[in-house]
């Protein structure tokens, strides 16, 4: 499976490495987000002004037009309003996906007779359905709620496919010879063996959604941050087009490590290597 | 299960997806979804007609060319944010923001940075690629089992050996899967950004779309889908030739 969460498969490699007293002290994550966060501002800052500012803004530009368009309260509204086909979209996927990845994983048969099938469909890029989506939903609503749904749609189910295939059998096994089935075997077995990969893929598939989200509206009728976005772009206005990137960027991020942080509140049991 | 029995439910799995596909194309008319029927015979004319190929082509060097510069650059980075704690601190939350970035909203800041040519598409490749081949190298060198770095110390070996001969080997499984995983966002990206200005292959499916003929696109779609599955394998085998010690390890 060329999962999009392959990247972020190997979370318990962290104990591998050694840090000596002098990388401890650099290695303080307070000290060091910061510092990361500010040395790349710097950087930006640096790239920025070798570039006519028509081109590509500073970070200082970018960060007084997001100040002063939040006063304003636009940026804010426009994000509401674009968060709504996401939602849909999103929790569209997961119900389709969540119980298809289930079958999927749980059942050999209907493994090896759908994976070929969702493997090569999940390797067209998304966003080259979307001339069949402006033929079968027009270029509004409809339209971008069915673009997030295909975008994150496929990511849900290869990583609920994965992670069902892969309950361990011995977990099973011990709860079945102590007399667990039916509905005790699903709710306390099955169930709890299954959140860590379901939170995995709500993760994966909200970062997909929240992708999606902004692609649609600018593929089909540009409205809400994507008019903002087309807006600025025909004025050559680079602050308010990176401004939206930027707050973009920053939702998503915010969106994976509050699902990370509910994953570690949730789970317990299911330990992270340490960041 | 016997190898005869899995191909034979791979084969029906496929068959009956085809046969749905055809009911719905013959209920829902070539207007709004083309049979498979009917996409075969557009597709022999595509082939023969030689456009899509060399759109292809052309759309495909672009690609490579930016998803090899994020390569060479993501792996070793990736490489010294796993060994590195410092390095890792600096760079890490800026690459976790540059894979959440969506490429469609970076294509019109891109467009102005660069126009809609040949930069434009190695650029926007090179940014949609890199965070992928970077974190999956550095999952790898940050999991490098510290007893064998240790057989490696005890045995004397010096800095640049122990990373030729230790540490390379041990990544370099970590390597083919982040080429693996970038090229399906190098694909993914080239189409967003064709799409977006109307050009290349992307351009292709684009202009298609608004003919309302859908029988051309589906047959675009299966041309990218045969390449990056194609892609996909060759990378597969290239990692088992070069590392063959790991490929039972990394079975997926």
């Amino acid at each position: 499976m060329q999962g999009a969460g392959a990247a972020e498969a190997h979370p318990e490699s962290g104990a591998a490495r050694a840090a000596s007293p002098g990388v401890r002290l650099l290695g303080n994550p307070y000290l060091l987000y910061p510092l990361s966060f500010a040395l790349g501002l710097v950087v930006w800052e640096i790239i920025a002004s070798q570039l006519p500012e028509v081109v590509f803004a500073a970070p200082s530009a970018v960060l007084t037009h997001i100040w002063e368009a939040t006063l304003s309260g636009v940026p804010p509204s426009l994000f509401a309003a674009s968060i709504q086909h996401m939602i849909v979209g999103l929790l569209l996927a997961l119900a389709v996906a969540i119980p298809l990845g289930f079958l999927m994983g749980r059942n050999d048969t209907a493994f090896q007779m759908f994976d070929p099938v969702v493997n090569a469909i999940f390797s067209i890029p998304s966003v080259a359905f979307v001339p069949f989506l402006i033929i079968w939903f027009g270029i509004f609503f409809e339209a971008r709620v069915a673009l997030v749904f295909v975008m994150c749609v496929f990511d849900i189910l290869v990583t609920v496919a994965a992670g069902a295939r892969n309950i361990e059998p011995k977990v099973m096994d011990a709860a079945r010879s102590f007399g667990a089935r039916g509905r005790l075997m699903f709710f306390r077995v099955m169930m709890p063996a299954s959140l860590p990969f379901l939170m995995t893929a709500l993760r994966i598939g909200t970062v997909r959604a929240v992708n999606a989200m902004i692609t649609a509206e600018l593929f089909f009728a540009t409205v809400n941050l994507g008019e903002y976005m087309e807006d600025a772009s025909a004025v050559f206005d680079a602050p308010a087009m990176l401004a939206v990137v930027f707050l973009l960027a920053l939702f998503g991020l915010a969106c994976q490590e509050g699902i990370k942080f509910l994953e570690g509140r949730l789970l317990p049991w299911h330990v992270r290597g340490a960041r | 299960m016997t190898p005869t029995r899995k191909l034979m439910l791979q084969l029906s799995g496929i068959a009956i997806v085809l046969l749905m596909w055809e009911i719905a194309g013959r209920i829902m008319g070539e207007n709004l979804l083309a049979a498979p029927s009917i996409v075969a015979v557009t597709y022999v004319e595509l082939l023969l007609d030689g456009e899509m190929l060399i759109e292809l082509l052309n759309s495909l060097r672009q690609m490579i060319l930016g998803f090899g510069a994020a390569c060479l650059v993501g792996m070793p980075l990736g490489a010294l944010m796993g060994r590195s704690r410092l390095i890792d601190a600096l760079v890490h939350p800026w690459i976790s923001m540059i894979v959440v970035t969506s490429v469609a909203a970076l294509v019109p800041i891109f467009m102005m940075l660069f126009g809609t040519g040949f930069e434009f598409r190695v650029a926007i490749v090179f940014v949609a690629t890199i965070g992928y081949v970077v974190l999956t190298a550095y999952h790898g060198a940050r999991g490098i089992d510290p007893k064998i770095l240790d057989v490696a110390r005890s045995f004397g070996t010096g800095r640049i050996d122990t990373y030729r001969k230790v540490i390379l080997p041990a990544l370099f499984p970590y390597l083919i899967t982040g080429a693996r995983l970038g090229l399906v966002h190098a694909i993914r990206a080239m189409v967003v950004a064709e799409m977006f200005v109307i050009v290349g292959y992307g351009g292709l499916i684009f202009q298609t779309g608004l003919d309302l003929s859908t029988a051309p696109i589906l047959g675009y779609l299966v041309t990218i889908m045969v390449v990056s599955i194609g892609a996909n394998v060759a990378l597969q085998r290239v990692g088992d030739r070069v590392a063959p010690w790991y490929a039972a390890r990394m079975a997926r």
